[in-house]
């Protein structure tokens, strides 16, 4: 009975992987279509003759170099810069004492809560009074404000199971707070700093909102807005869009593969919610 | 002569960042809504004092009344099934078995993936002539169904694909039910308590908080989400059936240039979510509240 119950859910488990990795499977099989025949009407596992040369039309198309170092310029600034903000509020917050503590996990919290389409409005004015409209800084300025206080609490989280008497030891041995910070603290951080990378990473590389509202110059556009551009100007043209597609969805893909096990193994998932 | 600072004012210095660029970037536009919201505002003019104007003309247009009942309709719909989808996938894939963090990592990938491919993606899946949806519904003998040019079955299709992006939550319970000592599920066996029976009894109350919790973060980030499916695949359409309230948002301020009723669409929004919220609170402290005590 039990063998009977346990391969039984194997196969329901095994099903429903199947069923969330399909699609990303279609997108392939799909990118690698004759260009201009019509699509086939019945289901194949693999094109009869795979045209791996529609990557290379993507390209003559449309400008993707540019769109993709856009994107790459916008991730390799924000994804640091996020890192370092973030884990030096958490850094701090989990030092302060409580009345300031406390109030900083509220104020997190509130920000948390705040819709992203109601800053839509008035962060176009600020980013004007900036003087960062039009330009990739309007893609990467939040990553000054950690990105999002789900990482800063993710890293407090962290940082505040690490006994105060580490960074007491630390700071008597004449150790700044930076030092105390990167020497001390960031070592005892590597899973929340491993996921905080790839949560980063994807939402600047798909961050599609921004550059529609903050850039109109096309010599700024990122990947999103370029795939978004090829299906205005070829709405049927399917293998081009989704070698598109997969041009973009690869690289988040590869990221996590290689930190999945870190990001989604249970007994670090324990680690990262468990706030106590 | 370099003077150090005290360590306690270096730990403040580190919260600048944050602290300041939340409140420049978050706060102060979120709060500017609410005064945007009762003047005239195009952006390129200073905003002039309109009063109720802008209320009045929300009420009277007939596109807000649809894009609010729409959204409000995918919120009630999509959440519930996303919720249960995630806790469902957590309880089937949580254990430790060969092959099953695989299995995990497959059911978090679809969230990963960019907006836009997801978005292109689906477009395909949903086509009527080629896509394998279709295909899949005639091949098991099912009707052919017009995916995103008909205006309900558009509201569906959105709604099934966000189906497919739950990762956050999934991710979420799976930690929920980690925390749970499994003494308690020992002692329940010891006592005679079926599987179902241990579920109700233990697992289900002990992950409600969570729950809760992942609910008013969907109510948020759910209906943000809707906004590149809506402007990727249908542009609002047919017949405005998928002009939810970010792509709303969208049009008023920044194809009509009409920042006021933007801002009062989205102070409509807030009141509406805050009900939402207060509902399904209400609803489950009257359900187990009383029985905690």
């Amino acid at each position: 009975m039990r063998r009977f119950r346990d391969s039984w859910r194997q196969v329901v488990a095994f099903g429903i992987a199947f069923l969330f990795l399909l699609p990303l499977f279609w997108m392939l099989v799909n990118s690698l279509g004759r260009i201009g025949a019509p699509p086939p009407t019945t289901f194949r596992w693999w094109p009869a003759d795979p045209q791996w040369s529609n990557y290379r039309a993507l390209f003559d198309l449309l400008p993707m170099l540019r769109y993709l170092r856009n994107s790459l310029l916008v991730v390799s600034i924000a994804v640091p810069l996020t890192l370092l903000t973030a884990a030096l509020a958490g850094f701090s917050m989990a030092q302060l004492p409580d009345p300031h503590r406390r109030r900083l996990i509220y104020f997190s919290l509130a920000v948390l809560m705040i819709p992203s389409a109601s800053v839509w409005v008035f962060r176009f004015q600020i980013l004007r009074w900036l003087g960062l409209l039009d330009s990739l800084w309007a893609l990467i300025i939040p990553a000054v404000a950690g990105s999002s206080p789900l990482f800063v609490l993710l890293f407090y989280w962290n940082f505040r199971r690490i006994p105060l008497a580490m960074y007491e030891a630390a700071r008597l041995e004449g150790a700044s707070a930076l030092t105390t910070w990167w020497r001390v603290a960031m070592p005892m951080a590597r899973p929340t700093t491993l996921a905080i990378i790839m949560l980063t990473f994807v939402l600047y590389w798909s961050d599609f909102v921004s550059p529609v509202l903050y850039i109109f110059d096309s010599a700024w556009y990122t990947l999103p807005v370029g795939l978004q551009i090829l299906k205005q100007l070829d709405a049927t043209n399917w293998p081009l869009l989704m070698a598109g597609a997969l041009l973009m969805t690869i690289p988040v893909v590869l990221l996590f593969l290689v930190l999945q096990r870190t990001f989604l193994s249970v007994s670090s998932l324990a680690n990262l919610f468990d706030r106590e | 002569m370099r003077r150090r600072l005290t360590y306690q004012s270096q730990l403040l210095l580190f919260l600048l960042p944050f602290v300041g660029g939340s409140l420049l970037l978050v706060v102060l536009p979120a709060l500017a809504t609410f005064a945007i919201a009762f003047t005239e505002y195009n952006s390129i003019q200073p905003p002039q004092w309109a009063g109720f104007a802008n209320f009045i003309k929300l009420y009277e247009s007939a596109l807000v009344r649809i894009s609010l009942r729409s959204t409000v309709l995918f919120l009630l719909t999509a959440i519930p099934l996303r919720l249960l989808g995630a806790l469902l996938l957590a309880l089937l894939l949580q254990s430790r078995r060969r092959f099953f963090a695989g299995y995990r990592a497959a059911v978090y990938l679809p969230t990963i993936i960019p907006e836009v491919a997801y978005a292109i993606l689906w477009l395909w899946i949903f086509n009527p002539l080629y896509g394998p949806l279709n295909y899949l519904l005639e091949t098991i003998g099912l009707f052919q169904v017009d995916w995103l040019s008909d205006p309900e079955n558009a509201q569906a299709a959105i709604i099934f694909m966000s189906l497919f992006t739950i990762g956050e939550g999934f991710v979420v319970m799976l930690a929920g039910l980690q925390s749970i000592p499994r003494a308690y599920y020992e002692a329940a066996t010891i006592d005679g308590a079926s599987g179902w029976q241990s579920f109700w009894r233990i697992t289900f109350p002990l992950i409600l908080p969570w729950l809760l919790l992942l609910t008013f973060r969907d109510l948020l980030v759910s209906m943000q989400n809707t906004f590149t499916p809506s402007f990727v695949m249908t542009y609002g359409g047919p017949y405005y059936a998928t002009t939810y309230v970010p792509l709303l948002i969208y049009e008023l301020a920044f194809d009509f240039f009409d920042f006021g009723m933007a801002a009062a669409a989205l102070v409509v929004t807030y009141v509406v979510l805050l009900l939402l919220i207060l509902g399904v609170f209400n609803v489950v402290s009257g359900l187990w509240g009383t029985t905690d005590a």
